[in-house]
């Protein structure tokens, strides 16, 4: 530090620090920023979305449209867009879906903030404004809600299928009609009788290349990608036993050692082990459990004694997925290793795997466990496809689809997509703009202008003219057909959800809410102190995939 | 100023008029950066930490510990605002107004050139005038008068939070602390757990009167919610111990073995045997859950003789929790099994987890006469998180003064205007000679507040005064309503300060201006002068 005249808040701070303030040098950056995320993140919104293709820090190459996927993988480091992007993935986490909503939306209403800014207009009454327009926004939304979508048979599969075919399309156009019934199917399957106690972690995904996507199918059941340990390929109608750790001979915590005087006692040492273990491989088998599942590894001699009384042996490392192979087969893991005790456990007994083979699929062998509908509360999702790349991006579409149901489960309301909502909600926030007296009225006149971004991205991701659509949307909805939304074929204002193509009302509640928020809170800051970037390790360089 | 010169070269060396002036323009920057925080309708600054995190706030202690400041003198009075925030809990961004504005009006008189000793002085006789001033302006209440706590909890919520969130946490901040308020006793505010989660919007914060504990059960049977449920807080180590002397086993066949094997457990398999017959006594067949918390570990063999039995384990739970258990769901925390006993536990109507991702909580619920609660902090992101966990702090203080002071000062800058004219009406007539220069360079200091608080709502600074100070001059205490800009009876809007914050403040921001600006040579001549 000079001992010269220090002035100013940059002189007090420590070397390397940024420091920006005021309407010109803070707002209007970090708007310019937010506004540079949300026009990347715009052309993949819709059904005819465009992919990106995001290369991360760690030079895997992902293929994608799903917004949440693109701004995870970009690692934004501008402060204010990151706060959008905290908003998105606040998305994902409560709907998993809508997140490139929040971007784009949150994007445009910054863009129109700095329209107000030029006019004069201070922060504290656009943050206001936008504050009251959201909450007359989402009372819309709310009177959107499409009658007879509230109840849902979450247990229908054609019905469900429909309400997920948007989340899909968005994602994955072309493949929805095949998606939305495998997803449907398979949530079905493990739906609890309580449709709110939906646990996503029961429908798992399994990706095998090979094929194309139309081989993908339902597994009731598991599909684990690995083989089994010995020769025993196939069990039908077999009991489960499960142990947590390995399967071995077991020692002490303390450390032991074997005292051995001579020969003899050598030789009878190996002989009572095995014996021991022999033992109690056999309780196993006369248990009549005819297949053992291992937390850990598994001996090789205790192999030998499993191969000897025809078990099926099959490993499952991960703790995680041993707990779903015990929800799915009503087993309960053994800490110890000990004979299942059925009057004890008593779990054994009840379960009945219908199936369990190593099958051929793709080339990789796979364990799969197939349960009857009665049994079990785990289903799995075999997707099949050409690349890896095309495989992790129809995942993130299922995963997105499954979410979907997720929040079926909790709230069916259903509102008109296509736009129709957003063209609906930006008329009556505009009227209702119209008759506030304050300066924030203009605020809330932006807001609803913000809020044609979705009608008119659509449009233009589809080739259209946009401003036609919008005209005649407008006089659509004005004409009181308010379900009208953009047909991306012919440009048309239609009633989408006469074809089955509705939005989840949560999701757009929560897209609205969260993007607000972001916006507020960008608009608010009015000073930045940036410390000096740590010198952190940096990033491996070459071909750092280590997958 | 040569004489350093001479006996260190590499020293650096500031005379007088440089050193004035680097101490009033250190001051005048700080308080240039604070002041747009100032009040209920300051502006939030981002802080970007070296990582790339960020942090939203309004709170100036946690401008300054987390703004790396190297100017001396802008240290000092960080120092000087940190330890406000540890004494009090709140007023940091005022102090460092207040110190600023002294510098401010100091400079004045020093231009003209006054000697700062003459300055000093009179802030010194404005000091002790204005403490006594303060014991006669101050409010005495009663402690247990809810409504006044609560209007001191959100008159300080409110400089911290957006105003939708500020009539919400009022209240839970409130019933927190009436919640562990017990007679006769000193408030311990760490009996308030404040938990966050990372869930649905900021408006979803709680106050959960029992506990909630951020880890869940290690077993996948064990239930996930019992209800009217005896709660056991241990500190028992479930788990086996390795011996501290170097322990070996010698066997020779697998039968022995097995045998050591089975030894080495029964020990730790006896004192679970306890708990689970403690279990069976107490609930019998009537349905009641049992769970238990344990400081030490409880290791999967254990846990699965628990899970048998239908009991809710949870292990490792943290020190300050076993401490606020007890407090909430009764019972008392035992160390060893040979204590076990019915009257040992607790009781709570509900113990559920709850999963978010991958995260598990544990939540202790409708419990009976609890006196220790949590506070439950909600938010999409980290930084509204963090925001409000600042202010939830803050606020608690608040309330913790009150009832430690039993007595509030009137908010709005009605203090600061009814000081400044007691100042320039009594005192400045008492003081002696050239100290009444000092005297008036503090209460135009003390005015700053209501500048600042004008300014920062949008209106003319002057303007305000003028009106406030002629609504005063009329005999009423008046402070600023910054919705409109008018005068407005603060004992009417209920916007009430902590007595403590206030006598902080007077007590020390006089004691760092008057050290700053009798600095007449800053030198540096330390050994390790680094980088050079």
């Amino acid at each position: 530090m000079a001992m010269g005249m220090p002035y100013g808040l940059q002189a007090m701070l420590k070397e390397g620090h940024k420091h920006f303030s005021g309407v010109e040098e803070a707002v209007m950056k970090n708007i310019e920023a937010c506004k540079a995320l949300a026009q990347m993140t715009k052309t993949s919104l819709g059904p005819n979305g465009m992919n990106k293709m995001v290369i991360n820090h760690l030079e895997k190459l992902f293929v994608t449209s799903d917004a949440s996927t693109i701004v995870t993988e970009m690692d934004v480091y501008h402060p204010a867009a990151k706060l959008l992007v905290m908003a998105a993935k606040a998305q994902a986490g409560e709907v998993g879906d809508a997140t490139n909503l929040v971007l784009t939306l949150a994007g445009e209403l910054l863009g129109n903030a700095e329209v107000l800014l030029r006019d004069g207009l201070h922060t504290s009454e656009i943050a206001e404004g936008y504050q009251r327009a959201s909450d007359k926004a989402l009372s819309v939304l709310e009177s959107l809600v499409l009658p007879g979508t509230d109840t849902l048979d979450v247990k229908d599969k054609a019905a469900v299928a429909l309400r997920l075919r948007g989340a899909i399309s968005s994602k994955q156009l072309g493949y929805e009609d095949l998606l939305a019934p495998l997803i449907a199917e398979a949530c079905i399957d493990v739906v609890p009788s309580n449709p709110h106690n939906f646990n996503v972690d029961n429908v798992r995904i399994v990706k095998i290349m090979g094929g194309a996507l139309p081989d993908s199918q339902v597994v009731k059941g598991m599909v684990l990608k690995r083989d089994a340990e010995g020769s025993v390929k196939c069990v039908e109608n077999a009991k489960v036993v499960v142990y947590a750790q390995g399967v071995d001979t077991s020692g002490p915590e303390t450390k032991g050692t074997v005292l051995i005087k001579s020969a003899e006692e050598l030789e009878g040492y190996s002989r009572s082990e095995e014996e021991k273990l022999e033992q109690y491989v056999k309780a196993i088998a006369d248990s009549g459990a005819k297949v053992i599942v291992s937390g850990g590894a598994i001996g090789e001699m205790a192999m030998h004694f499993i191969e000897k009384y025809g078990l099926l042996a099959l490993r499952i490392p991960s703790k995680f997925d041993m707990r779903r192979f015990c929800r799915a087969t009503g087993a309960v893991a053994i800490v110890k290793l000990q004979a299942p005790q059925p009057d004890e456990l008593g779990f054994a007994k009840q379960i009945e795997v219908r199936e369990i083979e190593v099958r051929e699929v793709g080339g990789a062998n796979c364990v799969v466990l197939q349960q009857d509908a009665s049994l079990g509360s785990v289903a799995t999702l075999v997707l099949r496809g050409s690349t890896e790349g095309f495989l992790d991006d129809v995942e993130r579409a299922v995963d997105d689809g499954i979410n979907a149901y997720k929040a079926l489960c909790r709230d069916a309301r259903c509102v008109p997509a296509g736009g129709a909502s957003e063209i609906e909600m930006a008329r009556q926030v505009a009227d209702f703009g119209k008759k506030q007296t304050g300066l924030d009225q203009y605020a809330i006149a932006r807001f609803a202008e913000a809020l044609e971004v979705v009608p008119r991205t659509i449009a233009e991701n589809s080739g259209l003219q946009a401003s036609e659509v919008l005209a005649r949307l407008y006089a659509a909805h004005a004409q009181g057909q308010v379900n009208a939304g953009v047909c991306i074929e012919s440009g048309a204002p239609k009633d989408l959800a006469a074809e089955g193509i509705m939005d989840v009302y949560a999701a757009k509640w929560w897209a609205v809410r969260l993007a607000t928020d972001a916006v507020v809170t960008v608009l608010k800051v009015d000073q930045i102190i940036m410390a000096k970037q740590a010198g952190g390790p940096k990033p491996r360089a070459g071909d750092g995939d280590d997958d | 100023m040569g004489s350093v010169k001479t006996l260190n070269p590499n020293a650096d060396v500031m005379g007088r008029h440089a050193a004035t002036f680097m101490c009033v323009n250190a001051a005048k920057g700080l308080h240039e950066v604070m002041k747009t925080n100032f009040g209920p309708k300051g502006t939030i600054k981002m802080l970007v930490g070296g990582a790339g995190d960020i942090k939203l706030t309004k709170d100036g202690n946690v401008l300054l510990r987390e703004m790396q400041i190297q100017n001396p003198t802008a240290v000092m009075i960080a120092r000087t605002a940190v330890a406000q925030d540890d004494v009090t809990g709140d007023g940091t961004t005022s102090i460092v107004l207040l110190i600023g504005e002294m510098m401010k009006q100091a400079e004045r008189y020093l231009q003209e050139g006054s000697h700062p000793r003459v300055i000093v002085e009179g802030f010194d006789i404005a000091k002790k005038a204005l403490l006594e001033f303060l014991d006669d302006f101050k409010t005495p209440v009663d402690a247990s008068d809810r409504e006044m706590l609560r209007c001191v909890s959100r008159t300080s919520l409110s400089t911290k939070l957006a105003p939708h969130l500020v009539e919400q946490l009022t209240d839970i901040v409130t019933d927190a602390v009436l919640t562990i308020k017990q007679p006769e006793q000193p408030l311990d505010l760490y009996m308030v757990e404040i938990m966050h989660m990372r869930h649905k919007l900021d408006q979803d914060t709680r106050l959960v009167k029992g506990l909630v504990l951020d880890h869940g059960s290690r077993h996948p049977d064990m239930p996930k919610r019992v209800e009217d449920a005896f709660i056991l807080t241990a500190n028992i180590s479930l788990e086996y111990e390795k011996a501290e002397v170097n322990a070996g086993f010698f066997y020779s066949s697998a039968e022995q073995r097995e045998a050591l094997v089975a030894a080495e457990r029964a020990y730790t398999d006896e004192r679970c045997r306890r708990v689970i017959e403690l279990k069976k006594q107490v609930c019998g067949d009537s349905g009641r859950g049992f769970v238990l918390i344990n400081q030490k570990g409880i290791d999967p063999l254990c846990l699965d003789m628990l899970a048998k039995e239908g009991i809710l384990a949870l292990r490792r739970a943290k020190k300050r929790n076993m401490e606020r258990l007890t407090l909430a769901c009764g019972g008392f925390a035992i160390n060893s099994v040979e204590e076990l006993s019915p009257d040992c536990l607790g009781h709570a109507g509900a113990v559920y987890e709850h999963v978010l991702g991958e995260e598990k909580y544990t939540f202790v619920e409708d419990v009976k006469h609890p006196h220790s609660c949590t506070i439950l902090i909600k938010g999409p992101n980290d930084h509204t998180i963090a925001q409000i966990k600042d202010a939830v702090r803050d606020g608690l203080r608040a309330v913790k003064n009150v009832i430690d002071d039993k007595a509030v000062v009137l908010g709005a800058g009605a203090f600061e205007i009814a000081a400044a004219a007691h100042l320039r009406s009594t005192v400045k007539k008492q003081a002696q000679g050239r100290a009444k220069l000092g005297v008036e360079a503090f209460a135009e200091a003390l005015l700053g507040f209501v500048k600042v608080l004008a300014e920062n709502s949008g209106y003319d600074a002057q303007d305000v005064l003028i009106k406030l100070q002629e609504e005063q001059e009329r005999g009423s205490n008046v402070g600023l309503d910054i919705a409109t800009g008018e005068a407005l009876d603060p004992q009417v809007a209920g916007i009430y300060d902590n007595y403590i914050v206030k006598r902080q403040i007077i007590l020390s921001a006089p004691v760092i201006a008057s050290q700053l600006l009798l600095v007449d040579e800053v030198m540096r001549a330390g050994i390790n002068m680094r980088g050079k």
